[in-house]
């Protein structure tokens, strides 16, 4: 109704205002030499794919956000498992406690992880003390660090879509499999896993595009040596006030996303139509 | 017999394999709030863990932190008005989107949840430019502005998810008896879709409290905002006051969280 | 209805308020956040504790307003200002080494200073008192290390190289002040010029196998040597006797080939919000009674005023007077700046972890 649609305006101006019109300005920017925007030229872009130290920086962005997502499945499934199997007062907690750290400030969260992951901290006090090893393990300003931390601190992004699907999954699927013969693994292989795909796949992309622009994190724990795009944005916007080719780069970025996200999210929806049948 | 026993001891390893990864996974996700509050309870000057002694004195210094304090204070203003903007802006728009199937309210949903998928910095920076063209400078009310957009698909998000589950014939009747739509809306529709605007309303205002991306662009220095405060805080020195802070800001989200789960039932509205 | 109704809406606002209020309860500074603020820039390390906690209660009396020292790096702090030229400075008074000092001068980004509404500006030093900004400080680098693991002090900056420092090695990056202060004095002793550094990267080339780990700054390594992540380091005096302080296992030594150092200075921005406040908060930094507080542990910050004797820990490792000090070879900046862009992006390029 006429009426009712109108209430989507006011958002609708604020979102024009300002983000379509900031984004549009970006996007201008970008294709000009100098913030006065004078002359209209490719330069920012043809400087950033014909210099290799630029474009290998996004790709270890895009890497890096594949190992966190991964880890983060590996971990985070099991935990939707277990909230999904918990009766309606332990899944309440356990649900608490898996949305509790993306609700505490992620800088708090980051730098924890650095009185954690440092050369004296608890996590190399706990290898030493075990006698896992006789080295403290590097872990701070490292990749495999970063990867740990981000797995962490995006872990309830893939949690929660996950544990949605398999609230309703139907528990009937698995009972007539165990009754025809299967083992449990295979139960899971064949039935659970398929059927959860589209949580999967929803918790894979938040996960990764929340990764990939994880700027806090990025910077806290790996450093200012590792750059990956969000800290080669911010230096070159603020520190070397490049603001035309900062803004190529976020452009550059902003489709990149988009294009995984739009990728993963097509095979999102046709695992959902394979669920289905 | 042999049967039986094959999936008894398939479920077992099953259950086991996941338990053990559940159980890490939930160790990671609580142990760094957990050495937080330890490590902000120190008694010594340095962030060695586990901590030699037990003292409060870092909170107590808390209350001479000056530019923290008004860091922190910036960052509540400007995320309640965030939340005010976000909830009337985006209840309206969930109204406006729920009740129609045409392609531009698909559309205006997509863009709106589109802060949620793109990077913020990206956005951030754009806003910084936009305004500057502009000849505007940094301030709050543009700050407030930043963070509304990037806040506000939380509301639209679990709003919608409310109003879908409001039962039509529940309308029906009330139009049915006589009363106009405004009355409508007050009586029916926002009680019962109130605890869902305010999920929404609690997870923004938390991801406006804590922001960063568009913080370091829109605020500078006259508009100091806390995460900014106090990353710029741990990169430059040891100092343990951070540690109080952080473990302030723990038990503010903790009790602020409890409070949510209470009247708004967030742990339902997650998934 | 209506009690329901009312309550959930009122139930949803105590949400946004207790927060709110409880906290504006609970500052007893609420009052005094309405009074007016001076923005000032200050940098990391030492100087950011010390004027947070001491100048900072000092102006508050002095003057009854706050200040919000904002930590920046010079060279940021110079893009900020030159991102900011024709709307208000995101700051009223920068602080910057001697490098940065040429640069703002030349884009006008700071005004001449009014001695004249100064008073303790006639107590500097001939060579601390300058028409852009009084100096307050010199900062030296030297060797910084660990002593619970290094037992004899190294020598010279080829003590870096040793293999038995494989890996921990610290390095900072060149946009810090620290870092290219290094480039420049390591060039000089391997016999480079100002205007080729080849000598000086090469020798980073070599080092690289030593280096454990490159910080932002010199306050970024303050993590790294607690944490023991690296054994040695180019340090700097000041930031060493303040981790000292703290209990981290961090000492210092000055290399061979003599010290080097460079100046610090405050500065009124152009255009500045609350210029006479900003020029009280800077002449505070040259009262005798500041600098000698500086001048104790653990800041150890050499001082600038005449009236000022030297003792502690400076008089042990860098100058026993005030003329020994002025003595302390400086870089000649004029000459590096122009290709600071430069030597970064190699920086950046070459010496990768």
């Amino acid at each position: 109704m006429e009426a009712d649609s109108r209430l989507v305006l006011p958002l609708a101006a604020l979102f024009t205002a300002f983000f379509v019109a900031p984004l549009v300005v970006l996007l201008l920017l970008s294709l000009h030499g100098d913030i006065a925007m004078q002359g209209w030229t490719l330069g920012n872009y043809v400087k950033f794919f014909s210099d290799p130290f630029s474009y290998s920086i996004l790709l270890d962005t895009l890497l890096l956000g594949v190992k966190a997502t991964l880890v983060c499945l590996l971990f985070g499934y099991p935990v939707a498992w277990l909230c999904a199997r918990a009766g309606a007062r332990w899944q309440s907690v356990l649900v608490f406690l898996v949305i509790l750290p993306i609700l505490t400030s992620v800088v708090v969260r980051t730098f924890s992880w650095i009185v954690i992951l440092g050369r004296q901290g608890l996590l190399n006090q706990v290898v030493m003390g075990l006698g896992l090893g006789n080295e403290p393990l590097r872990l701070l300003y490292t990749e495999v660090g970063v990867v740990m931390v981000l797995a962490q601190v995006q872990m309830p992004l893939m949690v929660l879509p996950i544990l949605t699907v398999l609230s309703k999954l139907d528990p009937n699927l698995g009972d007539a499999s165990r009754v025809l013969g299967a083992g449990e693994w295979r139960t899971f292989f064949r039935i659970t896993l398929p059927l959860s795909l589209p949580g999967i796949i929803a918790g894979c992309i938040l996960t990764y595009a929340a990764s990939i622009t994880a700027f806090v994190t990025q910077t806290l724990i790996g450093g200012a040596r590792l750059i990956y795009m969000p800290l080669n944005i911010y230096q070159q916007a603020v520190g070397a006030n490049n603001w035309p080719f900062a803004a190529a780069l976020s452009i550059i970025f902003m489709i990149t996303v988009m294009i995984v996200v739009g990728v993963l999210g097509a095979i999102g929806r046709r695992s959902e139509i394979h669920g289905r049948t | 017999m042999a049967g039986l026993r094959r999936i008894r001891w398939d479920a077992l390893s099953l259950k086991l394999v996941f338990g053990v990864l559940a159980a890490i996974a939930l160790l990671f996700l609580v142990l760094p709030t957990a050495v937080v509050l330890l490590t902000s309870l120190t008694s010594s000057q340095s962030l060695r863990f586990p901590p030699p002694g037990l003292s409060l004195r870092w909170y107590v210094a808390l209350l001479d932190a000056d530019q923290m304090q008004r860091a922190g204070l910036n960052s509540l203003i400007v995320a309640f008005w965030t939340t005010l903007l976000s909830a009337v802006c985006g209840t309206a728009a969930a109204l406006a989107i729920a009740r129609s199937r045409s392609p531009l309210m698909r559309a205006a949903d997509l863009l709106f949840m589109s802060p949620l998928l793109l990077p913020a910095l990206s956005f951030g920076f754009a806003a910084l430019i936009f305004i500057n063209r502009l000849g505007l400078s940094p301030s709050i009310p543009i700050l407030v502005l930043g963070h509304a957009i990037v806040c506000v698909p939380f509301v639209l998000r679990t709003t919608l998810a409310s109003l879908s589950q409001l039962d039509a014939s529940l309308l029906e009747a009330s139009e049915s008896l006589g009363a106009d739509r405004l009355t409508t809306f007050r009586r029916i529709t926002l009680p019962l879709i109130g605890p869902g605007i305010g999920a929404g309303a609690f997870l923004a205002f938390m991801a406006s409290f804590d922001n960063v991306p568009v913080s370091l662009f829109l605020a500078d220095e006259r508009t100091e905002m806390l995460p900014i405060h106090l990353w710029q805080q741990i990169e430059t020195n040891l100092d343990v006051r951070t540690a109080a802070a952080s473990g302030a800001i723990v038990i503010a989200t903790l009790i602020l969280m409890l409070l949510a789960e209470r009247f708004a039932g967030l742990t339902r509205r997650m998934h | 209805m209506t009690s329901f109704r009312t309550v959930t809406i009122d139930r949803r606002r105590l949400l946004h308020r207790a927060g709110g209020f409880a906290l504006a309860a609970g500052l007893p500074r609420f009052a005094h956040a309405q009074s007016k603020t001076l923005i000032a820039a200050t940098f990391p390390g030492t100087w950011n504790e010390a004027d947070r906690d001491v100048i900072a209660p000092a102006f508050r009396q002095l003057t009854g307003a706050a200040v919000t020292q904002s930590i920046i790096l010079g060279t940021d702090q110079v893009s900020r200002l030159v991102a900011a030229k024709g709307n208000k400075p995101p700051f009223d008074v920068a602080f910057f080494d001697a490098p940065q000092v040429i640069d703002a001068v030349r884009e006008g980004l700071i005004v001449e200073y009014p001695a004249a509404q100064s008073p303790n500006y006639k107590d500097l030093l001939p060579t601390a008192q300058d028409k852009w900004g009084p100096k307050i400080t010199m900062q030296v680098i030297g060797l910084g290390y660990n002593p619970d693991k290094i037992k004899t002090p190294p020598t010279s900056w080829d003590d870096l190289l040793d293999p038995k420092y494989k890996g921990r090695v610290g390095l900072t990056a060149l946009n810090s002040q620290l870092g290219i202060a290094f480039l420049a004095e390591l060039n000089r002793v391997k016999g480079g010029t100002d205007e080729d550094f080849e000598p000086a990267f090469k020798f980073l080339k070599q080092l690289l196998p030593n280096v454990g780990a490159i910080g932002a700054n010199l306050g970024a390594f303050a993590t790294l040597w607690q944490q023991e992540q690296i054994d040695i380091a180019p340090y700097n005096f000041n930031f060493v006797q303040t981790l000292k302080a703290k209990d981290v296992p961090v000492d210092f030594t000055i290399p061979a080939t003599g010290a080097v150092g460079w100046s610090t200075s405050l500065h009124l921005v152009a255009g500045a919000a609350e210029p006479e406040l900003a020029v009280q908060y800077i002449d505070l930094h040259l009262a005798a009674a500041t600098q000698e507080k500086l001048l104790k542990s653990p800041y150890d910050v050499i001082p600038t005023n005449a009236k000022v004797k030297l003792e502690g820990a400076i008089t042990k490792s860098l100058a026993k007077t005030l003329d020994d000090v002025a003595k302390i070879r400086t870089i000649n900046w004029e000459k590096i700046n122009p290709q600071r862009g430069a030597l970064i992006d190699r920086f950046n390029r070459e010496i990768k972890l």
